[in-house]
């Protein structure tokens, strides 16, 4: 599967219909491409990745995604019947791995240091850890990635002609920089990555709903975005974006508001007698942390005594799982479809099962989340997630802040790129260098 | 001479064998979970479980200590959790990167830090004792993560003299090697100064001048080398502190050494890998020291006949 623009799934390789409540035939297209190795593409290299994905020994990441499968069968070379333990309307969306070879999987081929598939790109060399080259099949134009880890050096690298394009994870300083240079081209699009306040439910203090809407209404989003992000974002009331299928358009987000803020704690029975303590985690990389401080800054201003700790990111996610905390702010990376809801904020997904970090525990979340998985329709389906969302916003087991911008910068004789909006790199295959322009 | 070798080699291997046992024990105590980092968030707790036990992770403290001793008895590493690469290939791949780091800063720091001090000494209370001075203040106050990123500026981006970063020629060695080496010379040279200065104000030195031998020959025979002695202990004890330093100047430059090779497995929480990795440094470390010892017996033929009895 892949999707499109609202996260919708859309026929990648394969087209589908649902056969039975838990039996799904997937058909391949006739456009598919043999894989690299030459060995043509069918519904066994399927059956086999998935198989292979499932086994216990085999430890993928990938496993939770389809451990509804029940058994898959290849009644021949183009169609793959897969059955599950359970009805699942949407079980299509999680067909988002890529597929392997059979002879190769059984052959136990090291996929993770000489890939094979059959898309766009071959791989070429990995010779070291922080180089990577792969070809564009089309045209042969050889494309290398180089993990360049310094901010400051991947910007003068591409400004001094080392290396051709970057994309994401700079500063909004440096992104301004870049947009200011003659010789590089910067585009900017909307992103889906999602940064927010995260909450510990059973603390004494930020468990309380009113101290969560008076941090809600203590924050100045838009002066954060900004001031501090270049308005490289744009301010989120929930986990999906309103353009996702199973977004909510119609939600408002609290007011930045001071004195409504104040008002919230002293109903929650805090005053200047009697300050409101949050210790507040982050991560150590030096722009979170930069973060931080302007956000205890503003709740400070309405009567909160704030604490920031940052650690390196091993010990900062160790205890945001652990449930070692007060408040923490993270960024949601890659979100495509609504089950992440689930796994979120479902009083059963609390860690290890889960990543309900916060120990949310809400009957009414509960229900339309399980209601959500079962519906038969998609538009059922869209009704319930926003509902759910309201719910979220009302209760607050987040404080959503904003979505982060994706963003290109390149040398300005590149052509064709297309931003995605969870910041992949699909767009290489349509890019190109303009020589006559470099001449 | 035999003896003193063997006496050597006993020490440096309890050395080793201690900070080995420390490397596994500190490892296992800072927070964060492997399995986790390998299989996210959605992974179930049976496949957690499932993973903790195809690594023997989910085996006690002391047996996970027992089988990575009884593997290092075999100079077997183990293997790397993420890459699945066998340790020993991933640090003969990166060890030489850092040593040639380390080598040719060790040569910016020999080759700029002892003119410096030579001179500052020789003209001592001069223009140039002050100017010596002067360097070796700027040396040891510029941190080298500021360094770094200030000479890619001027070098590379501006003169386009040098790429900005990675490995690639030997043109990319000098930027790295010099911001490295440059923080050394300044401790080098004010220790090479003030050695000097004790040694000059000796009675045998006031002798050798006056029996009218040139001054050149007064500094570079019968100076140099009895003010050696502290200097050579400050030069191993500072290429502890180069390794150290090269993890920061491997991040700037984009260098694939051991250095950033240990800092990606400390934030995995790739276990093995960041046992070898300190093993390694520590190795380097103690045969550092232990050929540092050896230079002073040739340097001062006392200490070698009072170790040898």
């Amino acid at each position: 599967m892949e999707f499109d623009e609202q996260n919708l799934p859309v026929p990648g390789l394969a087209v589908w219909k649902r056969v039975s409540p838990t039996q799904f035939r997937f058909t391949l297209k006739d456009s598919i491409q043999p894989f690299h190795d030459g060995s043509p593409f069918t519904s066994g290299d399927v059956k086999a990745t998935l198989e292979s994905i499932l086994k216990p020994e085999n430890a993928s990441p990938h496993r939770g995604d389809l451990i509804s499968i029940q058994k898959i069968e290849t009644p021949d070379s183009r169609n793959i019947d897969i059955f599950l333990k359970s009805p699942d309307s949407f079980f299509p969306d999680r067909l988002r791995v890529g597929i392997l070879p059979r002879k190769k999987i059984e052959e136990k081929h090291p996929f993770h240091t000489q890939p094979v598939g059959n898309g766009p790109f071959i791989f070429l060399l990995w010779p070291e850890e922080g180089s990577l080259k792969i070809k564009r099949m089309f045209d042969g134009q050889i494309f290398e990635f180089l993990y360049v880890k310094d901010h400051t050096v991947r910007v003068l690298k591409l400004l001094k002609g080392e290396i051709d394009m970057l994309q994401n994870d700079l500063p909004p300083e440096l992104v301004s920089l870049l947009a200011k240079d003659q010789r590089v081209r910067v585009i900017k699009g909307k992103g889906s990555n999602f940064t927010y306040l995260g909450f510990n439910m059973e603390d004494p203090v930020v468990g309380r709903l009113g101290v969560r809407k008076a941090i809600a209404h203590a924050l100045n989003r838009e002066d954060m975005i900004r001031y501090v992000l270049g308005g490289a974002a744009r301010p989120a009331s929930a986990l999906l974006p309103p353009e996702h299928w199973a977004g909510n358009q119609n939600l408002i987000f609290y007011s930045y508001n001071p004195v409504k803020a104040k008002n919230f704690l002293n109903q929650e029975g805090f005053d200047e007698q009697r300050l409101p303590k949050i210790t507040y985690k982050t991560s150590s990389d030096p722009f979170r942390v930069r973060l931080a401080t302007i956000i205890q800054r503003q709740l400070e201003k309405v009567g909160f005594e704030v604490d920031v700790r940052s650690y390196d990111w091993g010990t900062f996610y160790g205890d945001i799982k652990g449930g070692r905390f007060q408040m923490f702010s993270l960024t949601w990376v890659g979100i495509t479809t609504p089950d992440i809801f689930h796994m979120i904020f479902h009083s059963e997904s609390v860690p290890p099962n889960g990543a309900n970090r916060g120990r949310f525990q809400n009957a009414v979340a509960d229900q339309l989340i399980v209601q959500a998985q079962r519906a038969d329709t998609r538009e059922t389906q869209m009704d319930l997630y926003r509902h759910l969302q309201e719910v979220l916003l009302d209760q607050l087991p987040y404080i959503p802040l904003w979505y982060e911008d994706h963003f290109f910068a390149g040398n300005k004789n590149l052509e064709g790129y297309q931003l995605a909006p969870d910041g992949n790199y699909d767009g290489l295959s349509r890019i190109s260098l303009n020589r006559k322009n470099k001449q | 001479m035999v003896r003193f070798l063997f006496s050597r080699v006993i020490s440096a291997s309890i050395v080793m064998l201690g900070v080995s046992c420390l490397v596994f024990l500190l490892i296992h105590l800072i927070p964060g979970d492997p399995v986790e980092v390998m299989l996210g968030e959605t992974a179930r707790p049976v496949d957690r479980e499932a993973l903790r036990q195809a690594l023997g992770l989910n085996q006690p403290i002391h047996q996970q200590w027992w089988g990575y001793m009884k593997g290092l008895l075999h100079l077997d590493l183990g293997v790397s959790l993420h890459s699945k690469r066998p340790i020993f290939d991933l640090l003969k791949e990166r060890f030489p990167v850092t040593f040639e780091l380390t080598f040719f800063s060790l040569l910016v720091a020999v080759g700029l830090g002892f003119p410096l001090g030579v001179v500052a000494a020789v003209n001592k209370g001069t223009p140039w004792d002050y100017f010596a001075i002067g360097i070796s203040i700027l040396g040891v106050s510029i941190p080298i993560f500021w360094l770094g990123p200030l000479m890619i500026l001027l070098f590379s981006y501006g003169l386009g003299w040098f790429p900005v970063s990675g490995r690639e020629g030997i043109a990319s060695i000098f930027l790295p090697a010099f911001t490295l080496g440059f923080a050394m010379s300044a401790i080098l040279s004010r220790m090479v100064r003030s050695s000097l200065l004790e040694i000059l104000s000796e009675d045998y030195i006031r002798t050798a001048r006056a029996k009218g031998i040139q001054e050149w020959r007064v500094i570079w025979y019968h100076t140099l080398r009895n003010a050696m002695l502290p200097v050579i202990t400050v030069l191993g004890l500072q290429l502890g502190a180069l390794l150290g330093g090269t993890v920061i100047i491997e991040w700037v430059f984009s260098w694939p050494g051991i250095g950033q090779l240990t800092i990606e497995a400390i934030q995995k929480r790739d276990y093995p890998l960041v046992q070898g990795c300190v093993l390694m440094i520590s190795l380097t470390y103690v045969l550092v020291n232990t050929g540092i010892d050896f230079v002073y017996g040739w340097l001062d033929p006392r200490i070698r006949l009072s170790e040898e009895g």
